[in-house]
């Protein structure tokens, strides 16, 4: 299982209320660059980089993120992930991030979009300390293909395993199988196109961050789907299907902003990449 | 035991008091928004839920867990009940599982003194274990010496008649056009049965997205005959 197609190992701490790097090491097709700090908070921010520009057959990725006591991270790719055909195995990445007390990871990659015949499975194992906060978002996109079908990847699958205190409290399991399924059928993606996630744990969530969201949003529109809902333990899921990474990106940006006002009383940095 | 048929039927009964009549699934989110409206869209409903949410879940459940107490491995059942309750991220159809579940356990300890089910109770109690039907429902079948198979079988059964009771009041359907459902829908289980079978633990879980959504959105549904 070490045969990675790109490995990346980073680990980072509070030194007097900055967050700083105390590892980084990576290899292959998987790299950071050096940290960002969008503000005087002390919070660090880095950027993923895949400088093979897409994941291929049989590519493997791994990531371990550890943030000891009290360090603030924010860690996000510099551009979507493209996973392009893979005729004989699936493109893998798995992470796992390790929360110390009192330790925040904002966790907010950029779309992956899976083209034409690709397959894709990613899990993320996260243990956190009851203490710690974990927001984190992912959206799969369809990527372009030929005839403008619009589902023309074989399958995503993608699994989030959360622990707190080391027990499983987050057991999040998606398939999208268009190989197999009627995606545009009733109970898949509804007539839509790209689907969103978004999870929050954190031991300051209460009903009411629920029905801040809640009012934050229109249930009725029609350019999206979505539901949300308080975990078995203090925290929250969000799903989102739409038809564009821009209107899923404007709503988790939008919950990313309130939650980040009502428990830091902070404003979330703009992810600046283009 | 010849009568074991007879004493798991009775659970599978749509009368057997587990509450399974307050919930829906998210199906009244697709009812409100007149997505299912008759015996034909409730009839997809019905086997997407099957096929793309339960055989992965309570289905693969029974599997395992039939599995773990011939193995006499207890830890791996009260694995398999938090994985049960926390891949449920809806938090409506996740609390009235448990609802469910415990009132199930309740009633078939009066009926059963098998000494699983009390294990089982005082760590729901004690707050170790959650309670899920699907577990207590195998941990009788599994006691009555009824096979795996029918036992998944049986409990998928079990599911779908209450839903098909629960859509003919809602939608609402006539009790022929029920019946006929339960009728069409008993190949779909047996094959099923056949596919949860063939799963691993690598399988449990998944959800399509659209029905989880639905289920989330129910939470906010404002007039409602159900809990879920």
């Amino acid at each position: 299982m070490g045969d990675w197609t790109g490995a990346l190992n980073l680990e980072v701490e509070d030194r007097k209320g900055k967050t700083v790097a105390k590892k980084v090491y990576f290899q292959g097709a998987l790299k950071v660059m050096r940290p960002i700090y969008h503000d005087e908070s002390g919070q660090a921010c880095y950027y993923l980089l895949n400088p093979g520009g897409g994941y291929l057959d049989g590519d493997r990725y791994q990531m371990k993120i550890s943030l000891a006591e009290k360090a603030k991270l924010t860690l996000t790719t510099q551009s979507a992930t493209k996973v392009y055909k893979t005729p004989n195995n699936f493109a893998y990445q798995e992470a796992e991030i390790s929360l110390q007390p009192g330790s925040y990871l904002e966790y907010l990659p950029d779309p992956l979009i899976a083209y034409q015949n690709a397959k894709y499975k990613q899990k993320n194992v996260i243990r956190m300390d009851k203490t710690a906060t974990f927001l984190y978002s992912d959206i799969v996109t369809p990527g372009w293909s030929p005839d403008g079908e619009r589902f023309s990847y074989q399958a995503v699958q993608l699994l989030n395993e959360i622990y707190v205190d080391n027990e499983l409290v987050v057991y999040d399991h998606i398939r999208l199988n268009p190989a197999t399924q009627n995606m545009k059928g009733l109970g898949f993606m509804e007539g839509f196109s790209h689907l969103g996630s978004m999870i929050v744990v954190g031991k300051q969530t209460n009903s009411s961050l629920l029905d801040q969201l809640y009012l934050a949003i229109d249930m009725n529109s029609d350019e999206y789907r979505l539901g949300l809902s308080l975990l078995s333990v203090p925290g929250l899921t969000i799903r989102v299907l739409a038809n564009s990474t821009q209107v899923i990106e404007k709503l988790f940006s939008e919950f990313h902003r309130m939650v980040s006002q009502k428990w830091f009383n902070t404003e979330p940095s703009f992810l600046r990449k283009y | 035991m010849e009568n074991s048929i007879l004493s798991l039927l009775q659970l599978c009964d749509s009368n057997f008091p587990t509450g399974a009549f307050s919930h829906s699934y998210g199906l009244e989110s697709y009812i409100q928004e007149n997505k299912v409206h008759n015996q034909e869209t409730f009839s997809e409903w019905l086997r997407v839920y099957l096929n793309e949410q339960l055989i992965f879940s309570d289905g693969l459940a029974c599997h395992l867990v039939y599995q773990a107490l011939e193995e006499e491995s207890l830890q791996k059942v009260w694995k398999l009940d938090r994985l049960l309750t926390v891949q449920n991220l809806p938090r409506e159809t996740r609390e009235g599982t448990q609802r469910i579940g415990e009132r199930m356990l309740n009633l078939v300890e009066s009926l059963y003194d098998a000494p699983i089910l009390s294990i089982y109770r005082k760590r729901i109690g004690a707050k170790q274990s959650f309670g899920h039907p699907a577990i207590v429902f195998t941990m009788i079948a599994q006691y009555l010496k009824v096979s795996k198979a029918e036992t998944t079988l049986f409990y998928l059964y079990s599911v779908v008649s209450s839903l098909v009771q629960n859509a003919v009041r809602a939608i609402p359907l006539g009790q022929t056009a029920g019946q006929k459902i339960i009728h069409q829908i008993q190949g779909d289980l047996a094959k099923a049965t056949t596919t949860i079978g063939q799963l691993d633990e690598e399988d449990f879980g998944i959800v399509s997205p659209g029905l989880e959504l639905s289920q989330m959105m129910h939470e906010r549904i404002n007039i409602r005959i159900f809990m879920s």
